[in-house]
């Protein structure tokens, strides 16, 4: 079953008096379990095709099946809902609340959760933990690095346990190094079943994925399998 | 419950955002002091004009008919001859008049050797101080014979007897008015300068009789008071002097009264009507104050929400429902309004003791303009912050994140 369906996208921003055409005609579909990446030049249409991705914007036309709801029918509760519960975002500018604590800022989804568990904390914890932020709970975002802020939110994105984790230019910020252990993060996420859409103008870093669509002037310009057994690790550079 | 979670974010948001928290307290602050000490200083003014009122001397039984017509205060009214001492007896001898003080009373130089002073100086007859109930600290008030006689004593308030003896001993020395000697036999008890200015104890007493033969020359009184036996009575007391007068100054049916009524009905209708006069001024002043402090939270909350788009975005990100951004800011806008409010009596209250404890002015606080300021502080919290509140939970998520 598809988890995402995209069926004929457009999307048209309007500006004083003239119209630009960001996606045109955007037919996609993602399996549970996949790892994505969209690849394209800068301007190409990937971040507005993630934006009606994951509900934060709304396309002109066609139809978006996310899960099995047709997400413009859904009313403002119901896609806060599905952006809280079934999507993970993690941006390349890491939009992490300032001045509040890695580990309030992990807990942040879980404000807004339908039923919110009550070892939200402990839950918060183990996810730094295994990014390996064990030592920075109390920090807030102005005393991290780069590297450290895109791992809590890595960790904030995994917290609702949401099926898919939506990556825009995850590694855009990040040395090479960050940049590698980043990846090595998403792969594991992979074997653990999540669906991941990676957006990236780096080639090599979507070859880390199983599925490599490129993105030209608002249109699907290819959409191919990667051969995993070439492509095992990024190399640095 | 989502909503205290919402109170918990625009808790942090406060704590995180102080400068502009601060800022937006300020506003409420100074709004609601302005408030609360306008409102002492005019609930004080209103105590003293009643003070002022109450040391004119008017009991409830009593009421004053002053000659020449015309209305109550203000009014200068033509000096007119027609009251005289027959009308005071004549008053006298209604059944439910107690006392009648008839008075002449010209404002005039004291003088003592080289000290010399202005004063209002009265002619009187001794039932002055039965009406007055005012008490003598040294000497004897006038007296009958005094009276009698047409005796050249004097009886001085607190201010002219400091003023012409310097606190030296007064009774029995001579003071002069205008050509004639007088011999000072009574002082009367210090009352002190009421709050709005008026000196009550400015002044010195003559008998009537002397008054009318060597001051002023004239056989006419300027007003009487009547003390009637109850203060029931005035209403039908007032009506009777009325008809009393009108027969004995010849008045025909058409002529108005050449003279007037001063009665504690009188004074407190007009205490009431200043009084409402004042209330306006305060309820205007207190709305307009009230108004700016609303409009700076509302503005500040407009740009604190601009510079939060981004948080904003995020929270939407992650799952906030546009009601729980609307209500995160407009628990902030409430919060702030509430601190700002408690603040801003505070202040009051040290401003409005400040001004008391150093005779500024008048204040006397009471608990009404703190009831008042704290509803208007969270119906501004209200008014104010729904407004940005709303604007900023209806911006799309993907437009508020990449706004910088």
């Amino acid at each position: 079953m598809n988890l995402i369906e995209m069926n004929s996208i457009c999307k048209r921003y309007h500006n004083i008096g003239f119209e630009t055409q960001v996606l045109e005609d955007v037919t996609l579909h993602i399996k549970e379990g996949d790892y994505v990446s969209i690849i394209g030049p800068s301007g190409a249409g990937k971040s507005t095709l993630m934006a009606i991705m994951g509900c934060l914007a709304q396309p002109t036309s066609g139809e978006y099946i996310l899960d099995g709801e047709e997400v413009g029918k859904l009313n403002d509760r119901k896609l806060s809902r599905a952006r809280n519960e079934k999507i993970g975002f993690v941006f390349q500018a890491f939009h992490l609340l300032p001045g509040v604590t890695a580990l309030e800022n992990v807990i942040l989804p879980l404000v807004y959760a339908k039923r919110s568990p009550g070892n939200a904390k402990d839950k918060a914890r183990e996810l730094l933990a295994r990014v390996g932020l064990e030592h920075r709970l109390h920090h807030t975002p102005g005393q991290l690095s780069g590297g450290e802020q895109q791992r809590v939110t890595i960790a904030r994105s995994l917290i609702n346990d949401p099926r898919i984790i939506l990556a825009d230019e995850p590694t855009g910020n990040l040395d090479s190094k960050n940049g590698i252990e980043t990846m090595k993060t998403f792969d594991n996420l992979v074997k653990e079943g999540k669906t991941i859409v990676l957006i990236t103008h780096d080639k090599e870093v979507a070859q880390h994925a199983g599925r490599i669509i490129s993105i030209l002037d608002g249109q699907i310009a290819s959409d191919r399998r990667v051969n995993h057994a070439e492509n095992t690790e990024v190399r640095s550079t | 419950m989502r909503i205290f979670k919402n109170l918990g974010q625009a808790l942090r948001g406060l704590r995180l955002n102080r400068g502009n928290t601060l800022l937006m307290t300020l506003g409420v602050m100074i709004g609601i002091a302005s408030l609360t000490v306008i409102v002492a200083i005019g609930d004080g003014i209103k105590i003293k004009v009643l003070n002022r009122i109450a040391n004119m001397g008017f009991g409830p039984e009593s009421f004053s008919v002053i000659a020449g017509g015309g209305r109550m205060f203000f009014t200068r009214s033509k000096n007119t001859t027609s009251m005289t001492l027959e009308d005071a007896e004549d008053l006298l001898a209604l059944p439910t008049v107690r006392l009648v003080v008839p008075r002449q009373r010209k404002r005039m130089k004291i003088i003592n050797k080289k000290e010399f002073t202005s004063t209002r100086v009265y002619g009187v007859t001794p039932d002055w101080q039965l009406a007055r109930g005012w008490e003598m600290t040294d000497g004897d008030f006038l007296s009958d014979s005094d009276l009698g006689r047409r005796k050249k004593v004097v009886v001085l308030g607190a201010t002219p007897a400091r003023k012409l003896f310097k606190g030296k001993e007064s009774i029995g020395k001579m003071v002069r008015l205008e050509n004639n000697f007088y011999v000072v036999i009574g002082l009367l008890e210090e009352k002190g300068m009421t709050e709005s200015g008026y000196d009550p104890d400015d002044r010195a007493l003559i008998p009537l009789t002397t008054s009318m033969s060597r001051l002023t020359h004239q056989t006419y009184l300027h007003s009487i008071k009547v003390v009637t036996l109850d203060a029931s009575q005035v209403p039908e007391t007032m009506e009777t002097v009325r008809q009393v007068l009108r027969r004995n100054h010849n008045l025909s049916v058409l002529a108005d009264d050449d003279f007037r009524f001063i009665t504690p009905e009188g004074i407190m209708q007009w205490v009431t009507e200043s009084e409402q006069a004042l209330n306006r001024m305060l309820i205007l002043i207190s709305t307009v104050s009230l108004l700016v402090g609303g409009i700076v939270i509302m503005n500040i909350l407009l740009v604190s929400i601009r510079e939060r788009v981004r948080e904003i975005g995020i929270r939407r990100c992650f799952g906030a429902r546009r009601s729980d951004i609307t209500f995160q800011f407009l628990f902030e806008s409430i919060l702030v309004s509430l601190l700002g409010g408690i603040m801003g009596v505070g202040l009051g209250l040290i401003i409005s003791f400040g001004l008391k404890r150093f005779d500024v002015l008048p204040t006397h606080i009471t608990v009404e303009p703190f009831i008042l300021s704290f509803v208007f502080c969270s119906l501004i919290g209200l008014i104010f912050g729904i407004h940005p509140a709303r604007k900023a939970a209806m911006l799309s998520p993907e437009e508020a994140i990449r706004s910088q």
